[in-house]
């Protein structure tokens, strides 16, 4: 055995253009032929934290307010808070650099449980529609909000970042279990609106530009 | 056939020619005709014959009201070709003849009715029981509509999409679209669906003036234009509906476009208020041959001219009884169409811009008068027609005659949403009562002529519409009661016909096209004590065929009334169900994505030969060879030392305050006394004690447990948890970790020699023994949780993974094995060597009455534990002294004779158990299994006679024996 890696439970078949190693984990930031968007990204790797108590009150994630209502979330600094609901928010660390789970009682590192998978840019939410009937252009809804809900038959966590036209994004996680099938049918669907597999790169530019405008 | 040129509202090019197949020639249509345009281009005038009767059938509605035009195109039988648009290269052909539909050898069945009354299977095919098998098949034979082989394939894309919106319009004519830019103006999200592959409706193919010159086609263009240029309002043409349901879910279909990406997909609308602006069809005209080659309504003769350029005849008869009929004779007569006369239903009432019009053109006008009979073998030859009360009667030679009786509202959506329709005498119409909730009405559906009437009913109904978004705004009441007060300054709802038949006796008056079914099978049903349509539709079979009762309609409960004699038509229509509008099951079955999970060694296990199966949601390899006894699978791991991948165990945090308590709840054994570093195995039993999962717990720390469950229960067990401490208020969390960590059983006598050479602990027996739990780093950086268990009757180590590094694991393991031939093992070698140790998986040795004492885990159950509330345990008491119950025994069969199959029934004079799992053991070279068996039974030595599906009276025998069968003192897995 030469080296120890780490296996997303996400493939895509376009050759990658550039790779990172983060923690045991090829990353791939860039990949060829990209195209326009819209773009599903890889973001099993980020690290996803659960949090459970019966006075969530109490905590403050990486400095975040949880918020009160299920359903309502708060993306700040790259860290995407989830309130699930009355005792249970999921966190995901879409972007930055260098946290781990606290210490305290409560929150189990669940990053290996689900894959998890960016769906940015144009047309994004003409995709969901031929995989989901959650509305996710429910115009009494801001973002960033959270669906708990199905996607092509799977229950997933869906946290609609932005509903901005080209600047749509999404992000999903689901049982890591269905990561093959997942992909198979969000690449199908979007064979119409020429969806591609983007790298990391492809994300953290967006959302720095998606999170200022949601 | 020269077509005509000039029209505006024409939908066809013909400089675009479309080449097609019928009957084995090359013809030729144009672009945008259908199939049925293109084929009556081409002089085809018998598209095909009726259902039992064999009688000769042509167009009649243009929108397949009924199955006369239904035909196969490209190997798909019941093709509708009156809507189906024509493609080049299609292949065209009739169905349901013998010969040919023009020549037809089955015709001469036309001349049997007298044979076939109403109820006529009823009466007739049950007596003597032994024809009736017989007489079936050659019914079949000679009746149906198209053929087509059980393992057909279907070609094209079907798609599906699943939609939201504020309000959705079912119809795009002229209420359609005023309804929809009413509720977009309102900023709301608006989806219209219509179901022809333009906008327009009513409006769309007439002449006639609309207001201050405008033509209503314009009309029609001016709307679809604005309902285009709304970025809010999404428009699905070629679009029908074809169900409505509570809480105002839409279904319906779209065929597509060449440029789209499907040939039809499914749609599923969510919508906060529904408008069915649905428009009417028209109300069939009875009489004799009714529905003979040459005979079609209004809307068809019209729409045949302008929208495909073809006039429909050359020398016509009408018999109406609405002012479209009019309307239509003089368009006709100016496009060229000869008319020998108009026999108008209506002794008056009619619009007298029209009949100026019709006596400035010199055409014969009888004002009530009808037609009673179309004469010609095949094709209509001359119409006999008479006065309403059939004292006068003449006859016109014609090729072509226009019939309708009448409108008839378009309201399945409303009905089969539950909304009620009530008789309206003034109308003639079965029209809308109560209205589903958030559902409204517009358009001629009402009975509405009036155009402005028309476009003003769609209005109000797209306010209302969009006030039911408004959330609790009253900000559209005043524009509503404004709507309201237009509405009643215009022209209402005009008056409707009420004749539903000619003057005639009804032998050969068709009420139903698609079954046969005629005026005289309704007497007859009636006659018979059928007296409500909903009755007589299953007795005569009236309204079931392909058109969904289209042609029908309501005409039926007219009937009905009238023969009656009711005072008043207090009877209702039949209903009807979706789908409103036929398809094909593929458009439903949409892209169908399989959607199962697979264990991070799925790839692997692929590449090392793994045969995989589905198993609940999983995939899992079950065998690695294609001998499925897996004779050399089970071999290695008793002599040697073999892999599994256990991935799809359930596993679960359960941490927090109250951790223990919620444990001891569901799990029948004692968690309180659990100690860091032992396993506990246990099981979980519903309330009535009937054992539902079995798993391992281990303690992780303070208040904080791990445990695993079976495969199948994994996704509820969480919510069972929840669901049994509900009340309890204790403080207390759970994470599903089943996706997250992978499983590699590694078992067998080397199994330690293996994993020593890739950690760094000490695997002793003494250091790490049996039922005892560790965690600890591979290389620094994987961190491993191992169980020291037994579940195959070797000496394993169940190694739990983080998922991402499983690979990484796997291959590192096999290279540590090499040396000793590691192989993979499926699910099917560890059944066979869990079943020689006895060890029961849940479901297979167990059912759902199956308890916790019956398959002898009464051991894990903890009797003292009586404040945790043990689920299950009430009932378990109770069943303890209960001797009638099953019981798990273990059996050998007698004379070496092989093993019988799962679900084999163990009987005497009666079934006294079944065989759970039983296999041929490799390791005791005898066959062994497992089954529940009545009490009685159960005594060692008790001889067991198996039955087995089909096998007569060649029974297998076994004994029941001591379990278990293999290494019965576990020395093995303990080593």
């Amino acid at each position: 055995m030469k080296e120890i890696q780490r296996v997303s439970p996400v493939g895509f078949k376009s050759t990658p253009l550039k790779t990172i190693k983060r923690d045991n984990w090829e990353v791939v930031m860039e990949y060829s032929g990209e195209g326009d968007g819209p773009w599903l990204v890889d973001l099993s790797h980020r690290p996803r934290f659960d949090l459970q108590d019966s006075n969530l009150e109490a905590f403050t994630p990486f400095g975040l307010t949880i918020p009160k209502v299920p359903g309502d979330c708060v993306l700040e600094n790259g860290v995407l808070v989830n309130r699930m609901n009355g005792t249970q928010v999921s966190i995901y660390n879409l972007e930055a650099q260098d946290i781990s789970m606290p210490d305290e009682s409560g929150y189990t590192d669940v990053t290996e449980s689900t894959i998890c998978i960016a769906l940015i840019g144009k047309e994004t939410f003409s995709i969901c529609e031929k995989l989901t009937a959650l509305d996710f252009k429910d115009p009494q809804k801001k973002p960033p909000f959270l669906f708990q809900g199905p996607f092509s038959h799977v229950p997933c966590q869906i946290v609609t970042l932005s509903k901005e036209g080209d600047k749509s994004g999404l992000v999903l996680t689901c049982s890591r279990g269905y990561g093959r099938d997942m992909i198979h049918s969000i690449q199908d669907a979007g064979v119409e609106f020429n969806l591609n597999p983007a790298g990391e790169t492809r994300f953290t530019n967006w959302i720095r530009i998606g999170s200022k405008i949601s | 056939m020269n077509r005509l040129n000039h029209l505006p509202t024409l939908k066809v090019d013909t400089t675009d020619k479309i080449a097609f197949i019928y009957k084995g020639k090359k013809y030729y249509g144009a672009k945008g005709d259908t199939v049925a345009s293109a084929l009556f281009a081409n002089g085809v005038r018998i598209f095909g014959r009726s259902l039992k009767y064999h009688r000769p059938r042509g167009l009649y509605s243009l929108d397949g009201e009924c199955s006369n035009t239904c035909m196969e195109v490209d190997g798909i039988p019941n093709v509708r070709c009156e809507n189906t648009l024509l493609k080049q290269g299609m292949v065209i052909k009739e169905q349901n003849v013998k010969g040919s539909a023009e020549n037809d050898m089955m015709g001469f069945l036309d001349k049997m009715d007298w044979a076939m009354p109403a109820g006529f299977y009823y009466n007739v095919m049950h007596k003597p029981a032994m024809i009736w098998p017989l007489a079936m098949k050659q019914i079949r034979k000679a009746a149906g509509l198209g053929k087509i082989s059980p393992d057909y394939e279907m070609p094209g894309k079907f798609d599906e999409v699943f939609l939201n919106t504020d309000v959705c319009v079912i119809g795009g004519g002229p209420a359609g679209m005023m309804a929809a830019l009413c509720a977009a103006e309102k900023g709301l999200r608006v989806i219209l669906m219509e179901s022809r592959p333009w906008l327009g409706g009513f409006f769309e193919y007439r002449s006639g003036v609309y207001k201050d010159r405008q033509t209503l086609h314009d009309r029609a263009l001016h709307l679809a234009n604005e309902v285009k240029a709304q970025d809010n309002i999404r428009l699905f043409t070629h679009t029908s509906a074809v169900g409505t349901y509570n809480n105002n879910l839409i279904t319906g279909f779209q065929i597509g476009k060449k440029e789209d990406v499907f040939d039809e997909r499914y749609i599923e609308i969510r919508a906060n208020s529904v408008v069915v602006a649905a428009g009417c069809i028209e109300r069939p005209l009875i009489f004799d041959n009714n529905e003979r080659p040459g005979v079609m309504q209004i809307g068809c003769a019209l729409r045949m001219a302008k929208t495909y350029g073809q006039l429909p005849g050359k020398r016509c008869v009408f018999s109406i009884g609405h002012d479209l009929g009019l309307e239509a004779a003089i368009e006709l007569h100016d496009l060229g169409l000869s008319i020998a006369c108009i026999a108008d239903i209506r002794e008056d009432g009619q619009d007298t811009v029209l009949l100026k019009k019709i006596a400035d053109k010199k055409i014969p006008l009888l004002k009530g008068w009808v037609a009673t009979k179309a004469h010609g073998r095949k094709i209509v030859k001359k119409v006999s027609i008479s006065s309403i009360d059939g004292q006068i009667s003449k006859t016109f030679s014609c090729d072509l005659i226009v019939a309708s009786a009448g409108m008839t509202p378009v309201t399945g959506h409303i009905t089969v949403a539950l909304g009620t329709l009530k008789y309206d005498n003034h109308t003639g119409f079965f029209l809308p009562d109560q209205m589903p909730e958030k559902m409204y009405a517009a358009g001629r559906i009402f009975g509405l002529n009036d155009p402005i009437s028309i476009e003003a009913s769609g209005m109000l109904a797209g306010l209302k519409a969009a006030h039911d978004c408004e959330r609790g705004s009253t900000g559209s009441l005043g524009e509503i009661r404004e709507a309201e007060k237009v509405m009643t300054g215009l022209p209402g709802p005009v008056r409707g016909t009420k004749l539903v038949t000619a003057p005639v006796k009804g032998r050969k008056s068709f009420i139903c096209f698609d079954e046969d079914a005629t005026i005289k099978n309704i007497k007859q049903a009636i006659e018979k004590g059928f007296d409500v349509p909903e009755l007589i539709k299953r007795f005569t079979a009236t309204g079931l065929g392909p058109g969904q009762g289209g042609i029908p309609g309501h005409n039926l409960p007219l009937y009905v009334a009238r023969y009656q004699g009711l005072p008043d038509v207090s009877i209702r229509p039949t209903n009807v169900r979706p789908p409103l509008v036929p398809t094909l099951i593929s458009t439903y079955a949409g892209v169908n994505h399989k959607m199962f999970k697979t264990t991070p060694m799925d790839e692997m296990q692929k590449k090392d030969g793994g045969v995989f199966r589905n198993i609940g949601v999983w995939q899992r390899a079950r065998y690695f060879s294609d001998d499925f006894s897996c004779k050399k699978e089970i071999e290695n791991v008793r002599n040697n030392v073999g892999m599994l991948d256990g991935s799809t165990l359930g596993k679960f945090r359960l941490h927090g305050p109250d951790a223990v308590k919620a444990l001891e709840r569901v799990f029948v054994s004692d968690m309180s006394k659990l100690k860091q570093g032992r396993i506990k195995y246990s099981a979980m039993c519903n309330d009535d004690g009937c054992v539902i999962d079995d798993g391992v717990v281990v303690k992780q720390g303070e208040n904080d447990y791990y445990f695993t469950t079976s495969t199948g229960r994994a996704g509820q067990t969480v919510e069972w948890i929840r669901y049994h401490t509900r009340y309890d208020g204790w403080n207390f969390a759970m994470v599903n970790l089943t996706d997250s960590l992978g499983v590699i059983n590694l078992s067998g006598p080397n199994a330690r020699k293996v994993l020593e050479k890739i950690v760094d602990i000490d695997l002793s027996n003494e250091a790490f023994g049996f039922s005892e739990y560790k965690e600890f780093m591979i290389a620094d950086t994987i961190p491993i949780r191992a169980m020291r268990l037994g579940f195959v009757g070797e000496l394993s180590y169940e190694l739990h993974v983080p998922a991402s590094f499983m690979k990484s694991v796997w291959i590192m393991l096999k290279e540590a094995g090499k040396e000793f031939k590691i192989q993979n093992f499926g699910v099917e070698a560890q059944n066979v060597l869990r079943m020689e140790k006895c060890h029961i998986i849940l479901g297979q040795e167990s059912e759902q009455r199956t308890n916790l004492l019956d398959v002898g885990l009464g051991f894990l159950w903890d009797r003292n534990k009586a404040e945790a509330k043990t689920v299950g345990s009430v009932a378990l008491r109770q069943a303890e002294g209960d001797k009638t119950r099953f019981k798990l025994v273990g059996f050998k069969t007698e004379n070496n004779s092989r093993a019988p199959r799962d679900g084999a029934l163990i009987v005497d004079d009666k079934v006294r158990g079944y065989v759970c799992t039983a296999r041929d053991s490799f390791s005791l070279n005898e066959a062994v299994g497992m089954a529940l068996v009545e009490a009685e039974l159960s005594q060692i030595g008790t001889r067991l006679e198996i039955y087995e599906d089909e096998c007569g009276d060649d029974r297998i025998y076994g004994k029941v024996v001591a379990m278990p069968f293999y290494d019965p003192e576990g020395k093995r897995m303990k080593m």
